[in-house]
């Protein structure tokens, strides 16, 4: 009640504020009027009386200052005007003003935006209802190693743990091909197990759920698909009696999920998984499993009891599961691990930077407090209250800040963009980003209250000084020592902080050019990769007829102009594709193993027979074409058809891993786990090592089997050409003139080699970024401390140099206080640094998180920024003329 | 111009008694104090007028334009009733504690 009142009085005198000073004026008139009438009574002269008057009275300014402070409570409208000097007095010192702005507005754009994209990625729930109560399950091996569960362990886990609402299994596929009528792509979509949608809590839109009676084997195919796919690929109508080609089987579309329904992440359709027959072994690992918890069950008591079952099954089940232990995480935890680590470092690169663009304004804002003070002096002297001058500061500092909030604005929107540009395409949920209110508003408020501190401390210290002081001594005394040593406070720690950034800056640079030095195992320029996707499986002579086509591509594609040699291979080294691998047995003879027992028991029998290795697929041109270089023996021959005993290659590490001593060479050896052929192998040559995956992994041993010999429907088709971009063209008709419908995704070695190196460009372009700028606003630091250094010594060294210094000396002197206060900040600014860069450890890549040479980099680019930035101030040290700077003043 | 440093409580407690008998101007209100104070205490009016804006805005003393005996226009200030309780406030407890400081001055020592 009585706040309404205040409020509402305070408003209504904004109105009477002119009548109040009119009213005061006449007040004061009056006053000096009476005050002259007494002295002239009293026997003055008229002239002398009122001159009199007037000093008894004080300075009339004085009291008008007073009385307006009492009548304070037109607040509001002081406020305003406040505000309007304060964008005056900015714009009277725009040079100050634009720097300040610039690099606050780059401080809070910079935090915003890569909090943003933290928040949308990392901290948002799913979508999902009460989404944190969604988890993922793994089983965890020998070696504490989460991974895949396999489905009677899956089975046991739903049956015997209570912890769980729902449980359901889901089997990603990475992409198959897809046709909704016309030319087939690949699509990711998933298998999922019976609750898999009641664990989400999610429904389809449009149509239904999936019938129980469509969940068993010899059901007629249906599909869920996703609302985009529904859109886009089905143009988003009646479902009725729409039906899409999967992997070669025609399956009707039932439903339609949510437009934001996206588990597994980017998948477009959904089919049950009880429509294949159930997988009897414990170590075919092959789902991935969500779960609910229950209500009222928190994380902890669900692991404990899922760990306590699955160590149970492992005493049961011996050797017949892998299963030691289980694991349970948080869905949103999973989802977004693989983001997290450079999120939060861009995050915490962001920080500093606002610190640093903080530290920067600050330093500015002392340097003007201190060619300032005369300045208030006087408004002091002529009866500005002290709360006055401090509230006026403040006002500068608001509207400081608000320029350059709604500067930040501007930039942090223009920095999400940028942010969402640059992402290298594998960052979960990065689509939905955009600027959060909340962090903007952090950024502001940091920014606003560092002015505001900042304008307080400095009016605080002006206004207790003594005024004559002041007013005499104009600007010399000004600011004092204390105000010199924040600045040089700011400025080592301006350089503290930029130093940290530029050694994580520069270890990453360090790793991505060793990254780049790697030697793949293979060529990589004039590479074509074209990738084919047949649909899974067929009877023997579909099988053969498809192998058969795969020899007619090789050769149409190597019969081209322009390409030097081709080959085949099931998938190609860099980028992502699944790439098995396995166990394999040795043998004493091509035909000792005869069924899946005897693998399983020559495995256990003697171990010294098992070894482990990739399963690949490839013609001979492969390797030519890619010049992966045959060590010994001999690769694939036209003779090692279908018929023929089947051969094999290995990598080299792979027979100096298996065979370290010996000659691989005609040794026999049993796959049989990998593709259900039981035949047996005959290794026939070694070859040189390939990096796979990525380059950063060293080399697989990986184990070559013959494409004419094991058939595999999805491959890679590799040509070398002097010019990939005119054969792309050429190889893609002469594949659609043997093959029209399959999915063809033509790229290069290149592009492939590029896409891996994506992430790691992200990081280390915003890093780069950000230690850029912080290191141009350390220069600036140096260089306004040093030019302030140098304006206030110019008598001094007016002095020096008429007593004879050399102007070097003079050069010297200055530049040496630059660099000792750099010196000071470089030495906290490492130690902080190698602290902090053992967080980076998991982002290097062949060197360590104190690689000397980094950091070495780091100190010396810091240096020649400091020598240079206050190098220049220090020149016109050296020109001073003594006589000028002697008279001076 | 604080002559003899008049405290801020100290100073609005006078100007209320000053006003006391009648509604007056600031210039009669400096003048009255130097009176009774026997030229004392010399009101400034750098603190004389803000003191009665700061009183009139707490709502002790209300104002009102008037004419002088010599026909000028001035601005006259009077007690409201709530001056009148806070004075009578004020002086008891300036009793209460000036007896109190005389009484240990005048206290005496052995």
């Amino acid at each position: 009640m009585e706040s309404m009142k205040e409020i509402w009085r305070r408003i209504r005198s904004l109105g009477r504020r002119d009548a109040m000073e009119r009213r005061l004026d006449e007040e004061i008139r009056f006053h000096i009027d009476q005050q002259t009438e007494k002295n002239i009574r009293a026997g003055m002269s008229p002239q002398d009386a009122r001159r009199r008057a007037a000093i008894a009275f004080g300075g009339t300014e004085s009291a008008r200052e007073r009385v307006r402070a009492e009548v304070r409570p037109a607040l509001l409208e002081d406020f305003a005007r406040d505000l309007r000097y304060g964008a005056r007095v900015l714009r009277r010192a725009p040079g100050f003003a634009t720097i300040a702005i610039v690099t606050l507005a780059l401080g809070i754009g910079a935090a915003t935006a890569v909090f943003s994209v933290v928040d949308g990625v990392l901290l948002q729930p799913l979508p999902y209802p009460d989404s944190d109560r969604i988890v993922r399950l793994y089983q965890v091996g020998s070696t504490g190693s989460r991974g895949n569960v396999s489905e009677p362990n899956f089975e046991d886990w739903k049956s015997g743990t209570r912890s769980f609402k729902a449980m359901a299994e889901v089997a990603a596929f990475v992409r198959v091909p897809v046709s909704t009528g016309g030319e087939q792509t690949m699509t990711p979509g998933a298998t999922v197990s019976r609750e898999f949608f009641e664990v989400m809590e999610a429904r389809p839109v449009v149509g239904r759920g999936f019938l129980e009676s469509e969940r068993r084997v010899g059901a007629a195919p249906v599909a869920i698909v996703s609302h985009g796919f529904w859109q886009d690929r089905l143009g988003g109508g009646r479902l009725g009696d729409l039906a899409v080609q999967i992997d070669g089987a025609l399956h009707q579309v039932v439903g339609v999920m949510p437009a934001e329904f996206d588990y597994p992440l980017g998948t477009d359709f959904w089919v049950p998984r009880e429509q294949s027959p159930p997988q009897r072994s414990r170590t075919a690992h092959n789902f991935q499993v969500v779960a609910r918890l229950a209500d009222g069950v928190d994380l902890r008591t669900a692991r404990t009891e899922l760990g306590a079952l699955s160590r149970a099954l492992k005493a049961a089940y011996g050797d017949e599961t892998w299963m030691f232990d289980a694991a349970a995480v948080p869905l949103r935890e999973q989802l977004t691990a693989s983001a997290r680590p450079t999120l939060l470092l861009l995050l915490g690169a962001a920080a500093l930077l606002l610190v640093i663009a903080c530290l920067n304004v600050s330093n500015l804002q002392l340097a003007r407090a201190s060619t300032r003070q005369r300045e208030l002096a006087v408004r002091l002297a002529i009866g500005a209250g002290r709360w006055r001058v401090i509230r006026q500061l403040l006002a500068e500092a608001l509207v400081l800040s608000m320029a350059a909030g709604t500067a930040g604005v501007l930039a942090a929107a223009l920095g999400v963009q940028v942010l969402l540009a640059l992402q290298p395409g594998n960052v979960p949920r990065i689509e939905g980003v955009g600027v959060d209110l909340r962090a903007l508003a952090f950024a502001l408020v940091a920014a606003g209250a560092n002015a505001a501190v900042l304008a307080l401390v400095t009016a605080l210290r002006s206004t207790n000084r003594d005024l004559r002081e002041a007013l005499s001594d104009g600007q010399r005394t000004v600011a004092g020592a204390r105000g010199e040593r924040a600045r040089q406070a700011f400025v080592v720690g301006q350089v503290a902080l930029t130093t940290v950034l530029l050694a994580g800056g520069s270890l990453l640079a360090r790793s991505f050019i060793r990254l780049l030095a790697v030697d793949p195992g293979f060529r990589t320029e004039g590479v074509l990769i074209l990738d084919l996707t047949w649909p899974y499986g067929g009877d023997t002579a579909t099988r053969a007829r498809r192998a058969n086509l795969q020899q007619q591509l090789i050769e149409r594609l190597g019969a081209l102009p322009g390409v030097e040699d081709a080959g085949l291979i099931d998938e190609f080294p860099i980028g992502p594709g699944y790439f098995s691998d396995g166990q394999f047995i040795e043998m004493t003879r091509a035909d000792e193993i005869q069924s899946f027992e005897d693998v399983k028991r020559l495995g256990e029998e003697a171990k010294s027979r098992a070894g482990y290795a990739s399963y690949r697929i490839a013609s001979a041109g492969y390797f030519s074409s890619l010049g992966i270089p045959l060590l010994r023996g001999r690769l694939f021959e036209e003779s090692d058809g279908p018929g023929a005993p089947h051969v094999a290659v290995i990598s080299e590490s792979l027979a100096r891993a298996k065979w370290p001593d010996r000659d691989p060479i005609g040794r026999f050896v049993q796959f049989g786990n990998m593709d259900g052929d039981l035949r047996g192998f005959r290794i026939v040559g070694v070859v040189g090592d390939v990096r796979e995956e990525s380059t950063e992994a060293p080399p697989e041993p990986i184990f070559y089997g013959h494409y004419r010999q094991r058939y595999v429907s999805r491959f890679s088709l590799v040509a070398r050409t002097l010019s990939p971009g005119v054969v792309a063209t050429a190889a893609r008709q002469a594949v659609r003139e043997l093959d029209a419908q399959a999915p063809l995704e033509i790229r290069t070695v290149d592009e492939a080699l590029d896409s891996t190196l994506a992430g790691r460009r992200f990081s280390l372009t915003l890093i780069g970024v950000f230690s850029g700028a912080a290191l141009v606003l350390a220069a600036l630091g140096i260089y306004g401390l040093i030019s302030y250094l140098v304006a206030e010594r110019t008598r001094e060294f007016g002095i020096r140099l008429a007593l004879g210094a050399e102007a070097t000396d003079v050069l010297r002197l200055v530049v040496g206080r630059g660099t000792i206060l750099a010196a000071i900040g470089m030495v906290i600014g490492i130690i902080a640094a190698l602290a902090l860069t053992r967080l980076l450890e998991g982002m290097l890549f062949g060197i360590s998180p104190t690689d000397p040479i980094a950091f070495g980099g780091v100190l010396l680019l810091t240096l020649i920024t400091v020598i240079v930035a206050s190098y220049v101030p220090a020149r016109r040290a050296m020109r001073i003329a003594p006589a000028t700077a002697l008279r001076g003043e | 111009m604080e002559k003899d440093g008049i405290l801020q409580g100290t100073l609005d407690m006078l100007v209320l008694r000053a006003l006391q008998l009648e509604p007056m101007h600031g210039w009669g209100i400096t003048e009255r104090i130097q009176q009774w104070s026997e030229n004392v205490l010399q009101v400034g009016q750098g603190t004389l007028y803000p003191a009665l804006y700061r009183l009139e805005r707490q709502g002790f003393v209300r104002s009102a334009w008037n004419v002088t005996e010599n026909n000028r226009r001035a601005r006259y200030y009077s007690l409201t009733r709530e001056g009148r309780k806070r004075l009578t406030g004020d002086l008891a407890q300036w009793q209460r504690v000036s007896r109190a400081i005389n009484l240990v001055l005048g206290a005496t020592v052995d």
